[in-house]
């Protein structure tokens, strides 16, 4: 069957949304506390776990079990980097990743050990909105996290552009060492960081549990589409990590059918969709070697 | 430990030397009529250890790199798989549902080997110049890509179930059964591994390792004082790839078999994990320190049968909990290993 | 002879022009001073030379050939070397191993000659240790020889910066601040030092804020100021430059 190309795109749209709820805060992390955090995706499991835990255990509605997993996960994720990489915050990119590497084995293999490796949907209603002149539907759990999305982009925008707090963020990504001269708490600003990027990863974790469904490897299945989002707009950009994102996941979904074309005129079985997800790997490195600086520009490289 | 006169006397017995006659005698068993059966009971263990040895190979390269001259590669399983499916294609007689071109076993090794380097290559002229960090990440990536065409390649690499009907050399010289096999191949393999083990220690130890450590820690002050920086970090990557190439054709030679699970992301884990308990930049060390963390995993398989309230499951992911605590306390409490140089690291403890 | 010719050098970050449009020559056997302001563009001006980064415009040529843009470490073997304002020791490296590392044409240097463990390179070896304890000698910091430089203080690593500097027998050294943090005593020594090393021929090019010491050293001034040459001369003539003044006063 032919999926008409609008709807190709809501699903872009909608991958794009989970990926920027990941990628934000995996930048934020990447701008300011100068680190890869290889065990942001386990943050985003957290989220699906707490908010499974909020509908199907206790019963709350859907829009409440999204804030409990906002707060819940921004304050353990922030508790988890208090822990593990705040003593260690001067030690240099490469033993950070490290860390994050093995904190990201134990969170994973943690909840696997515990929660089985079950898959758990988070059961919703869903209503489906039809177009069908245009050719396409949308269900209200696309509509959702399509809005969360937007608001969380536009709270992050007021957050950053009109508190203290925010505008000593920017000012620290900038320049860390001038943010210290200049009388800055860094230290608040990573506490700040940290609560925001595991709030927003939380989110993240809550609607891919409602999609799909919370397991161990949620999280870390999104990772690698995240990290190339983060790089694609330039890492250490959140604006950019949000434009990197729906980029990606458009370019995606849309590259599926065009794969199946590209297979049924060349006549070969080369089984090109079925590389779907090693697809953002390609574009990762593809975008790493021919723009390291992503649509904007940041420095990757070593000289 | 820098001195590199020191390094010379450190030694009293050269590994290159004991390398290749071990690997000159375990010839001359492997065509002898004799043979060793290992007893009863070991054969877990000695397949462990088949596996130490080809994992050792990827090591003293990837200590080259990392524990030398700093370079972050997270892919040298990458280098491993393609190694083991080149020598598997070439020489595979009409393996089920892949490519199989039936050549003997000595066109796969040599092409594993010129393979994996040309990958080292290619791969090391366009990421070398990127940060620590991203180079990190393209590498892993680079390995994942690799395994994702492995596994859906079907007609070509046989898919997830890989290719059988490769040709087994070492078991081709005995009729003494599965144990002598295991036994001659732990032979060739460990004589080979200490060969390598020996021939990237003279890298290290010489003025040479001096320049790869001088670009861990400033690649710029090495470039202006006269050295010529990305070509070492290219040939230092180059050498590696190719000894994992060659290990993963070992690898298919000794099994029979290429297979995508031989060559997943946990060959990098456990060898990176090695390479960190033992004390990156520490020739020995790095060896020492995979040997406890393969035996670690043997020993909790051995545990898991014992232990009956526990289900598999639950078991592997405990285990990894356990590898990866490991990894954060090595990390953050002893990031120079147990027998690294905190001095020569530049890290503190 | 003219040793180095740098002609219309540009360089800018964004919209800061670091370096615009320098121009200057030094001749064999001279020692020159270079200052300015700080912020005057005199670091980034030694990193174009040596194209450390890339500069926007101009040429470098040095000895004769046209070396703009070569790669850093074949302008360290046709002679021309420098060292940096903020020393940059190899500090996870020895103070024996930093200053074998810099000895040219190393055969040792190579993976075949390394493995092989040839008699050339072990030969080598041992003139660049000879050679290294010479000069570690003369800057007296022999006895820290198997020390980590990381554990040096500050005027140690001056000296084994500069002595490093020496194991590849320039033709030109550029020194970034020799004399920063570092106290009087051994300001004389290093000013000793270099009186030496440009008696036995050695062109030397220095920047510097420490003017008392800096004017009785060198032959000749250059002046930069906002990314340009804003005089030079001989430096009893460029004290007395109004320009000049206004420029260190004003800046
Ligand atoms: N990598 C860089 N990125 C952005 N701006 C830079 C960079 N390097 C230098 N600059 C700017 O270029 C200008 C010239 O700097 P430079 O270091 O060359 O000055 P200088 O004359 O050596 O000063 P000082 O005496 O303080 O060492 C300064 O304004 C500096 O901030
Ligand atoms: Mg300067």
């Amino acid at each position: 069957m032919e999926i008409p190309l609008a709807q190709e795109v809501i699903f872009g749209l909608v991958i794009g949304s989970y990926i920027a709820l990941g990628a934000i805060g995996f930048t934020l992390v990447y701008g300011l506390v100068n680190m890869i955090n290889f065990a942001h995706g386990e943050f985003i499991t957290i989220g699906a776990f707490v908010g499974y835990f909020a509908v199907a255990e206790i019963g709350l509605p859907l829009p409440v079990a999204v804030l409990v997993a906002l707060g819940g996960t921004a304050v353990v994720g922030w508790g988890i980097a208090r822990i593990t990489f705040e003593p260690m915050n001067d030690a240099g990119a490469v033993p950070l990743l490290l860390m994050s590497i093995g904190l990201g084995l134990v969170l994973r293999n943690g909840i696997r050990a515990i929660a089985g490796p079950d898959r758990r949907n988070i059961r919703t209603d869903v209503a489906t909105y039809r177009f069908d002149d245009l050719g396409f539907f949308v269900t209200s759990q696309q509509l959702l996290i399509i809005g969360l999305t937007l608001v969380s982009v536009l709270v992050l925008h007021l957050f950053l552009s009109r508190t203290m707090l925010g505008i000593a963020m920017r000012a620290t990504a900038d320049n860390e060492d001038l943010a210290l001269v200049s009388g800055i708490d860094t230290r608040r600003v990573r506490n700040a960081v940290w609560l925001a990027a595991s709030g927003l990863a939380g989110v993240a974790g809550v609607m891919l549990g409602t999609a799909q469904a919370a397991s161990p490897t949620v999280g870390f299945g999104q990772l690698l589409l995240i990290i190339t989002a983060a790089i694609l707009g330039g890492a250490g950009s959140p604006y950019g990590a949000v434009a990197g994102s729906y980029i990606l996941g458009v370019a995606v979904t849309v590259s599926v059918p065009f794969l199946q074309r590209l297979e049924e005129t060349l006549a070969l079985n080369l089984e090109l969709t079925a590389l779907n997800s090693t697809m953002a790997f390609v574009i990762l490195i593809v975008v790493l070697l021919v723009r390291p600086g992503g649509l904007v520009s940041a420095e990757v490289r070593t000289s | 430990m820098s001195d590199g006169a020191s390094r010379f006397e450190e030694f009293p017995v050269d590994a290159v030397h004991v390398g290749l006659t071990l690997f000159v005698l375990a010839v001359l068993f492997l065509y002898s009529p004799l043979f060793v059966q290992p007893p009863g009971g070991t054969f877990t263990v000695l397949e462990v250890v088949v596996l130490f040895l080809l994992y050792a190979m990827i090591l003293v390269g990837l200590n080259l790199q990392f524990g030398h001259a700093g370079l972050v590669n997270f892919g040298p399983v990458a280098f491993f798989a393609v190694g083991g499916y080149t020598a598997a294609m070439l020489t595979a007689n009409e393996p089920f549902r892949a490519v199989g071109l039936g050549y003997p076993w000595p066109v796969g090794l040599l092409a594993a080997i010129l393979v994996a380097a040309a990958l080292g290559v290619l791969l090391g002229i366009s990421t070398l110049r990127l940060r620590d960090d991203f180079l990190a990440i393209v590498t892993l990536a680079v390995a994942e890509i690799i395994h994702g065409l492995l596994e859906t390649q079907s007609d070509i690499t046989g898919g997830s179930l890989g290719l059988n009907n490769v040709p087994r050399p070492i078991a081709g010289t005995t009729t003494a059964g599965d144990g002598a096999v295991l036994v001659s191949t732990i032979i060739v393999f460990g004589a080979l591994a200490l060969l390598f083990y020996g021939v990237f220690r003279r890298l290290s130890a010489s003025p040479y390792g001096r320049v790869l450590r001088a670009i861990r820690a400033d690649e710029q002050v090495t470039e202006t004082l006269g050295k010529r920086v990305f070509r070492y970090k290219l040939a230092v990557f180059v050498y590696g790839a190719a000894v994992a190439g060659l290990a993963g054709a070992l690898l298919v030679f000794y099994n029979g078999a290429a297979a995508p699970g031989f060559f997943t992301i946990n060959v990098t884990v456990i060898v990176w994990i090695g390479m960190l308990i033992g004390g990156a930049g520490s020739d020995r060390g790095v060896l020492g320190g995979l040997a406890i963390i393969m035996s670690f995993q043997l020993f909790t398989r051995f545990l898991n049968d014992q232990i009956p309230f526990v289900t598999q499951d639950q078991f592997a992911s405990i285990r990894l909990v356990l590898i990866g605590l490991l990894l954060m306390v090595i990390v953050k409490y002893r990031p120079e290993g147990i027998w690294g140089d905190a001095d020569e690291l530049g890290v503190e403890s | 002879m003219t040793l180095l010719a740098v002609d219309g050098l540009r360089r800018s970050f964004g919209s800061l022009v670091a370096v615009d449009g320098v121009s200057f020559e030094i001749e064999a056997g001279e020692i020159v001073g270079m200052i300015g302001p700080n912020g005057a563009g005199k670091t980034t001006t030694f990193n174009c030379i040596l194209s450390v980064i890339d500069s926007d415009a101009g040429t470098v040529s040095f000895d004769g050939a046209d070396v703009t843009g070569g790669p850093p470490h074949a302008l360290a073997r046709r002679g021309l070397v420098r060292t940096f304002q903020q020393t940059r020791e190899l500090e996870t490296l020895t103070v024996a191993d930093n200053m074998l590392l810099a000895a040219p044409e190393h055969p040792g240097e190579r993976a075949w000659h390394a493995v092989g463990r040839t008699s050339t390179s072990a030969q080598r070896e041992a003139a660049a240790r000879e050679r290294a304890m010479e000069l570690l000698e003369v800057f007296d910091i022999a006895g820290m020889v198997e020390e980590y430089a990381g554990n040096l203080s500050g005027g140690q690593r001056k000296l084994l910066e500069l002595a490093r500097s020496l194991m590849l027998d320039p033709k030109l050294l550029l020194l970034d601040e020799p004399f920063a943090g570092v106290n009087p005593s051994l300001t004389n020594e290093i000013v000793g030092h270099i009186e030496a090393l440009n008696d036995d021929g050695m062109t030397l090019l220095i920047i510097e804020h420490e003017l008392e010491t800096l004017t009785d050293l060198v032959d000749r001034l250059i002046v930069l100021a906002d990314g340009q040459v804003l005089a030079t001369g001989p430096p009893a003539a460029i004290m007395e430059n109004e320009e000049v003044i206004d420029a260190y006063l004003g800046g």
